[in-house]
């Protein structure tokens, strides 16, 4: 099934009529490709979680609409037979770990999947599928949820998510307050599951580094806008702009720009380790960098 | 559920907005005491007069204000019909079974009608202009007498602070939580009764367990830092008696007066 995600002029109002109305997301046209790696990024409030939680409709646009899957939603759209959506549409949270509640780990894995009527046993299977994805450990199936450690309890989550074998995964932050260890585990995962299984992951994230290291498009959002949609070349190429958007460049792209300002002679913002490690060697040698 | 202005805060400067809480809730009270005095219709006049004065100076517009009680209506219009309905008395102008209307069953309905709306404003413009953590203060104060008797105030005001500071939280969470359940596949508020209690599983467990841990964190988190007990502390937030509480007072009691006076004896 087609995995492009199409916002068409999407805005949406909390508590629209209200004294306490709050404009979220004003005019967004968006398109993100199916299969793709896209991160969405913007300072605190610009509206990267509102516009995430369109795509499966657990927010109607208050004025326009976005096609996703095969289905279109638009203000009136009624909250009837969006479960085969939200099969297609995977969502982690964040902190994720919050929403687990069966017994057991195993439980707990099968319970997306059973709500779309798998049976049991396929049930089972599944879940023991997505332990085995997320990296979980088989003798913890029968363990309850809330006797794991933090990070262990974020992936039965993640799990919980995956069993339904989604198309396209959303991750709102799935690695705040992880330890770095965790942090690029769950990243790997992402990449894992983008890679061989074809899957669109849609990441939402204030971790530059994650954004130049894992995605291949970038949506910057500022106050309810889509202010900038492209690789993670475009994006990061004009520090100023970043500075402005309140957002940070990648630690490699910061540690260019102060070589840059102390007189080495880089001739591009390099935005990965790597690239920056080649560039410095090209400086070194004959003050040439590649790219 | 989002229109619903009952327990609301909204922030503003007006003359209700900087009058001490402790007054407030003591008005209000004072007020719904009055409203039970009143049994005809100039009594009726001057307290809907009163109360229309006070909803203006909140600075709430009137309309969102009437829009916010209109999810109250139909238990109004409720009890309002039951007690036409079931009263006797006066000329019955039309009567089947048990049940009959007469004129003095549609006055006392009427006035049924005014005495629950009056009690609903007083108390949307108490919450609307408030926030809850003076209204804990408020209540703080007002109780302060029963410590003589050893009621733990201190311990109660604590408790209450906590639980209003923690309401919008737990409501956040909840609707986390609803989201998180219904990406899995959780169809709420649809469906059989039995279905609808068991989808509410995955909501309360989660809800529970997290109030559970805030309950840890945060006594960790008071002990840490220097709290022992209710009794022996000072306050940071103290609100003192104003004038305009002295002329809100004056004119609530002026009317309180007048009704008295010209109430039906």
């Amino acid at each position: 099934m087609d995995q492009t995600i199409n916002f068409k002029q999407v805005t949406h109002t909390y508590q629209a009529g209200t004294p306490f109305a709050q404009n979220a997301l004003s005019q967004v046209s968006v398109t993100i490709a199916g299969g793709s790696f896209t991160a969405i990024i913007g300072h605190t409030g610009s509206g990267k979680s509102t516009l995430v939680q369109h795509i499966n409709a657990l927010l109607k646009p208050t004025a326009g609409e976005i096609k996703v899957s095969g289905r279109t939603i638009t203000p009136a759209t009624t909250n009837k037979n969006l479960k085969q959506l939200r099969k297609h549409v995977g969502m982690v949270f964040q902190f994720p770990e919050k929403q687990l509640f069966e017994e057991t780990v195993i439980k707990d894995i099968m319970f997306g999947p059973k709500n779309y009527g798998v049976s049991d046993e396929e049930a089972r299977l599944d879940a023991k599928q997505a332990m085995g994805l997320v990296g979980l450990d088989g003798s913890l199936q029968d363990k309850s949820p809330f006797d794991l450690s933090g990070g262990q309890m974020r992936r039965v989550a993640i799990a919980g998510v995956l069993a339904m074998k989604p198309e396209i995964l959303i991750l709102d932050e799935p690695t705040a307050g992880l330890d770095p260890r965790g942090h690029k585990e769950i990243m790997d995962l992402a990449e894992k599951l983008h890679q061989q299984q074809g899957m669109t992951i849609i990441l939402v994230t204030h971790q530059m580094d994650d954004v130049v290291d894992y995605a291949s498009d970038v949506i910057v959002m500022d106050q309810g806008k889509v202010v900038k949609h492209g690789e993670p070349k475009d994006i990061f190429s004009d520090p100023e702009w970043v500075y402005d958007m309140h957002l940070d460049l990648p630690s490699a792209a910061e540690f260019a720009c102060r070589l840059i300002t102390a007189g080495v002679p880089l001739k591009t913002i390099p935005l990965t380790i790597d690239k920056l490690a080649d560039a410095i060697v090209g400086v070194i040698q004959g003050g040439q960098s590649h790219e | 559920m989002s229109n619903f202005l009952f327990g609301r805060y909204l922030p503003g400067s007006s003359w209700v907005h900087q009058m001490s809480p402790q007054s407030k809730l003591m008005l209000s009270f004072y007020f719904v005491v009055v409203i039970f005095f009143a049994n005809n219709i100039w009594t009726y006049a001057a307290l809907s007069g009163l109360i229309l004065l006070v909803v203006l100076m909140s600075g709430v517009s009137i309309g969102y204000f009437l829009k916010g009680i209109r999810p109250l209506i139909w238990l109004i219009v409720f009890t309002v019909l039951l007690q036409i309905l079931f009263s006797s008395g006066g000329h019955v102008y039309w009567h089947f079974g048990p049940f009959s209307i007469s004129d003095t069953s549609l006055i006392n309905g009427g006035f049924m009608f005014i005495r629950f709306l009056l009690i609903i404003m007083i108390s949307t413009v108490l919450t609307l202009t408030t926030t809850p953590l003076a209204i804990a203060d408020g209540v703080q104060t007002v109780l302060r007498p029963l410590k003589k008797v050893h009621f733990p105030v201190d311990t109660l005001a604590l408790m209450l602070s906590i639980a209003l500071r923690f309401v919008p939280t737990l409501m956040d969470e909840m609707e986390t939580i609803l989201n998180a359940q219904r990406s899995r596949g959780v169809d709420f508020g649809s469906g059989s009764l039995r279905h609808r209690i068991s989808a509410a599983v995955p909501l309360l467990v989660p809800l529970f367990t997290g109030a559970i841990n805030h309950a840890e964190n945060l006594s960790t988190a008071m002990e840490a830092r220097g709290f022992t007990d209710s009794e022996h502390r000072s306050k940071y937030r103290v609100y003192r008696w104003q004038r305009k509480d002295t002329i809100s007072w004056a004119v609530f009691l002026l009317i309180g007066i007048l009704v008295l006076f010209i109430r039906k004896s």
